[in-house]
């Protein structure tokens, strides 16, 4: 019988947790509490402005503000408008895209890439369910194969995490179809994470994300990738098979991992250069790294993201008063 | 042993691959499932230890397999002999040149001298070579034997003086019975010169092909397998040919005027330039124009000649060729016929016979009849007995008369004698020299019918075909009965129902006797009323040596009957187109010279008749004859080419491999072996893949 460990033994001595130990929990839930420990509420910012007690601006109403921001009791005393905004920490509308395409369903370290991939979602959904922000999840292939959309209450986060414990068994990875279907179904701004392998034709990849991004949502996007797909260090020749369209290939991977490492390079940086050019956050992960460094380095994102927000407000209003 | 198709055993080298897959297979049994290959190029696997093959059984079995296959397919055999014997035995060679009529075109029979020297450059001291003309029949010019017989510096140059004397004729193309002739004389020399060893036998056909030469003789020959047809063609510049032929009216005895229009077809080649033709009477200028689109014929109506009695050219313009653009038209000229009748009729009586049989004789275009009646008790003139070309006797006459009858007879004359009555038994001993001759007169209840009839005889010939051979509807109400056994040689012709002869023939001397027991008045009988009466007649008189509605047109070469109206008996010459006269001998009644085209005179006695010879229309078709029409028929075809004739030597090798290899069938045993071996190959890669290994996700 093998013995499982509980989060907090799965901590290696830098503190870090280890993956493959986290891995063997069974309960995704109980994952996602392990990594989630240690993490304050009310770290990021909502990326958009809603109805909260906490002030972020005040100021003169002008021509062309909304007038739900504007402060009637003020009015009443002053005679004057004024405008007031808050800082809302609640109506973070988020929506996880998972990649269950076959590819995903490789793994060489003991654990796929789809589980890692749907323990890293149920890390993000767990954290945001503390601060209160609504969670949904998309899974994929070449098409959206089942759809949550976000909910704040305990039943569902269960729900949530029952959904991604499923192993990918969908199709060829096709990022298109989907993308293009959940921008036409999400009329609210809201996070997207997509969590994808993105083993597809990187060619269309910008105008894929571009459809996200123009409907003025915030993505990220984490890319998972199995340390032997970033190093291709078989070192016997074999017949290899592609999990996604099951040809087979007379592989001799000494001779052909350099070409293999340029021809990876080269998509890496159309996706990173894709995301950039569309102001998308991207995330490369080895199915080797650490959840918390995962949820670190996303934390580290958000928050710089919303200094960017705040600043630019700022310019922007003192900019109008000038 | 050898091998028919050696080059087969190429993929003997095949094997390679069943080594190198079993070497490969070392290193990929392993079997890895990998996320994606979209960033994967496939290797040339390689091998790191070369020495080293996995499961050598199996390899064996395999490279064997590809063996036995190769082999299987490169017929082995076991040679009998050595190739070379055959290589070093001189060749037989016929030269086969076409000397027919459309060989007169301009050009054609200087390029057939040139192809003939471009043979003989490739001819070898060793070859044996015969010259073979021909046109509707073959001619051998140099044999086999009188080629190995002349010097061997001489010999090229003794084939071109030969043909130097030759030139093209006029007669039509049998290709089929030259071929025949040619593939029969190598053959014939293999038999008698048992010196020379069977080499290879090559026919070089030279000449233009034509669509029109005849290949049905080739129909009933088996041609040589080894005998190997070499076309080297000839070609006209002119591509434009019109030919013209008279599409002969077949019931010209209906028309004795002569005032009918002549059809004539007109042809034209397929790969004609020139569609508009003219026709037209040599002595005059009206012109029928004529239009016929390339590879189509049409008949036309031309106006009759001028004076039908005058001989006649229908000329042809407007194409390249004039060799066939001639028609000539012999005169229409009427026979005159000669016809004794002795009997005591008048010839206005319609109770008597003469009355019928002068009906029956009409004038028609190729027959004038003369009916002469004679009492029979009146004297007979020599002279009007001895020109008459049928007698017809019905009533007693004297001694006297009897004893010119028979002259006439033994000299080759014809006499219908038919028995008016019991007393005509002298008359019948005496025309047949017999003894005492019984005859009486029948005993008929209500009529007698012909029963039995001997179509076989040349008389009857015409009634042979079972549409006309009813006689059963002729009544005879009288008839004579006459005891045969005192009659020598006698042939029936017919019986009665009641098995007494009707009609019966006794030869005389060098003619005949017909007898009719019964005659052709009404007293007698309904045959003269029946429709078989004017047939009968007309072939008794046909019977007599009277030709009648003969063809009076033939082509080149053909026989031509020359009995004429003088009867074969007469002093006859023929004179030639060209004015030259051929006398006949004694006995010989055809004319065999019709090698020119024109209009030939049969003289005889101080009369003339006239035929005309023209070209075959089938030499007029100058469109190229397809190979394939040769090939169908079983010829070895070779492409034309100075370089076919040095390619024999290999052929023939090679065909005597395939007969040896077709005897041996050694390919079959070979597909056995290598049908077990598969099977073997079959069991132990069974044995040997089944603990399937395929792994998911290993790691590197």
């Amino acid at each position: 019988m093998t013995e499982v460990p509980t989060p907090s033994e799965s901590r290696t001595t830098s503190g870090m947790i280890d993956p493959a130990a986290l891995m063997k929990i069974r309960s995704m839930e109980l994952r996602a509490k392990g990594v989630v420990q240690g993490f304050l509420r009310g770290i990021h910012r909502s990326p958009y402005h809603g109805f909260s007690a906490e002030f972020t601006e005040y100021r003169q109403y002008s021509a062309g503000d909304d007038p739900r921001y504007v402060d009637w009791r003020v009015y009443a005393r002053s005679d004057r408008f004024y405008i007031k905004k808050f800082e809302d920490e609640t109506n973070l509308r988020c929506h996880l895209l998972i990649d269950h395409s076959r590819s995903m369903g490789y793994g060489s370290i003991g654990y796929t890439k789809g589980q890692y991939a749907g323990t890293l979602a149920a890390t993000l959904a767990y954290f945001l369910f503390r601060q209160g922000d609504a969670v949904g999840l998309a899974t994929f292939d070449d098409r959206i194969t089942q759809y949550m959309p976000p909910r704040n209450r305990p039943s569902y986060l269960r729900r949530l995490m029952a959904a991604l414990e499923a192993d990918p068994q969908g199709r060829a990875t096709d990022l298109g179809p989907p993308l293009q279907r959940l921008a036409r179904m999400l009329t609210k701004r809201g996070l997207i994470v997509l969590v994808s392998d993105l083993l597809t034709s990187i060619d269309w990849l910008e105008s894929d994300l571009g459809y996200l991004s123009a409907g003025g949502h915030d993505v990220v996007v984490f890319q998972v990738l199995d340390p032997a797909e970033l190093n291709f260090d078989f070192d016997a020749p074999a017949l290899f098979r592609d999990l996604e369209s099951g040809r087979d290939m007379y592989v001799d991977p000494p001779a052909a991992q350099k070409g293999y490492k340029r021809m990876l390079e080269a998509h890496l940086d159309k996706a990173r250069t894709a995301c950039r050019r569309l102001g998308i956050d991207y995330h490369l992960f080895a199915t080797d790294r650490s959840f918390d460094l995962a949820l670190l380095e996303f934390l580290q994102d958000r928050m710089r993201r919303h200094k960017q927000q705040v600043r630019r407000m700022r310019s922007a209003t003192a900019g109008r008063r000038t | 042993m050898s091998f028919l198709y050696p080059l087969f055993l190429a993929g003997i080298a095949a094997i390679g691959v069943p080594i190198v897959l079993h070497m490969i297979r070392r290193h990929t049994r392993k079997r890895v499932t990998f996320s994606s290959l979209m960033f994967v190029r496939t290797t040339a696997p390689r091998l790191r230890n070369r020495s080293r093959v996995e499961n050598l059984p199996l390899l064996i079995l395999r490279c064997l397999l590809l063996i036995l296959l190769a082999v299987a397919f490169a017929r082995p055999l076991f040679s009998r002999q050595e190739p070379e014997t055959v290589v070093r035995a001189g060749r037989r060679i016929v030269l086969l040149v076409d000397t027919s009529a459309s060989m007169r075109r301009t050009g054609l029979w200087g390029q057939a001298i040139d192809e003939v020297r471009s043979v003989l450059r490739d001819v070898e001291p060793m070859d044996r070579l015969c010259l073979i003309t021909f046109d509707r029949s073959a001619r051998i010019q140099i044999g086999f034997e009188q080629w190995a017989g002349l010097d061997v510096s001489q010999r090229a140059a003794a084939v071109i003086d030969c043909l130097s004397d030759l030139s093209a004729g006029w007669a039509a193309t049998d290709l089929g019975r030259a071929l025949v002739a040619a593939a029969e004389a190598v053959e014939d020399d293999e038999v008698h010169d048992d010196r020379q060893p069977v080499g290879p036998r090559q026919i070089v056909l030279i000449g233009d092909v034509q669509q029109g030469s005849r290949l049905n003789a080739l129909h009933a020959y088996e041609w040589p397998a080894t005998t190997e047809l070499v076309v080297r063609p000839v070609e006209s510049r002119g591509l434009t040919n019109a030919t013209l032929e008279w599409v002969v009216h077949h019931d010209r005895l209906t028309s004795p005027d002569g005032s009918e229009a002549l059809r004539i077809r007109v042809s034209n080649s397929s790969e004609a330039t020139t569609e508009q033709f003219q026709l037209r009477w040599d002595a005059h200028d009206a012109r029928t124009e004529i239009y016929v689109p390339p590879g189509t014929s049409h008949v036309v109506q031309v106006p009759p000649p001028p004076d039908p009695s005058a001989t006649h050219r229908l000329i042809l313009s407007g194409d390249d060729h004039d060799f066939d653009n001639t028609l000539y038209i012999a005169p229409r000229l009427q026979q005159p016929i000669d016809i004794l009748y002795i009997g005591r009729d008048d010839p206005n009586d319609p109770q008597g016979m003469l009355f019928y049989l002068r009906q029956a004789f009409g004038v028609t275009s190729a027959l004038h009849a003369r009916v002469t009646s004679r009492r029979s008790d009146g004297a007979l003139r020599v002279d009007e007995v001895a020109t008459a070309h049928l007698i017809v006797t019905t009533d007693v006459t004297g001694a006297e008369n009897l004893a010119t009858l028979r002259r006439h007879i033994e000299t080759g004359g014809t006499i219908l004698l038919v028995m008016p009555s019991a007393q005509a038994a002298t008359m019948l001993s005496a025309l047949t020299g017999g003894g005492r001759i019984e005859l009486q007169e029948a005993d008929i209840d209500r009529y007698a019918m012909l029963g039995r009839m001997e179509f076989a005889h040349p008389v009857l010939s015409a009634f042979s075909d079972p549409r006309f051979g009813d006689f059963t509807k002729v009544h005879f109400w009288r008839h004579r009965r006459v005891d045969l056994a005192g009659l020598p040689d006698v042939r029936v012709l017919a019986w009665y129902d009641s098995n007494d002869p009707a009609w019966f023939e006794v030869p005389v001397g060098s003619g005949a006797l017909l007898v009719f027991t019964g005659g052709w008045h009404p007293a007698d009988s309904d045959l003269a009323l029946s429709s078989k009466f004017v047939p009968l007649l007309y072939s008794i008189l046909e019977y007599g040596g009277v030709r009648m509605g003969t063809q009076a047109q033939y082509v080149v070469g053909d026989p031509v009957p020359v009995t004429g109206p003088a009867g074969p008996q007469r002093d006859v010459r023929v004179r030639k187109p060209d004015g030259a006269a051929v006398a006949l001998d004694a006995g010989v009644e055809t004319f065999t010279q019709t090698d020119v085209p024109g209009i030939y005179g049969v003289e005889s006695a101080g009369e003339t008749t006239w035929f005309a010879v023209n070209v075959a229309a089938s030499e007029g078709r100058t469109d190229p004859m397809p190979f394939e029409d040769m090939e169908r028929l079983g010829l070895s075809m070779k492409t034309p080419g100075p370089a076919a004739i040095g390619q024999v030597a290999k052929t023939m090798i090679h065909r005597g491999l395939v007969e040896t290899e077709n005897q041996q069938k050694l390919w079959r045993w070979v597909l056995v072996a290598a049908s077990v071996v598969l099977l073997m190959e079959i069991w132990l890669a069974g044995r040997l893949t089944r603990p399937a290994t395929e792994s998911q996700g290993e790691q590197p």
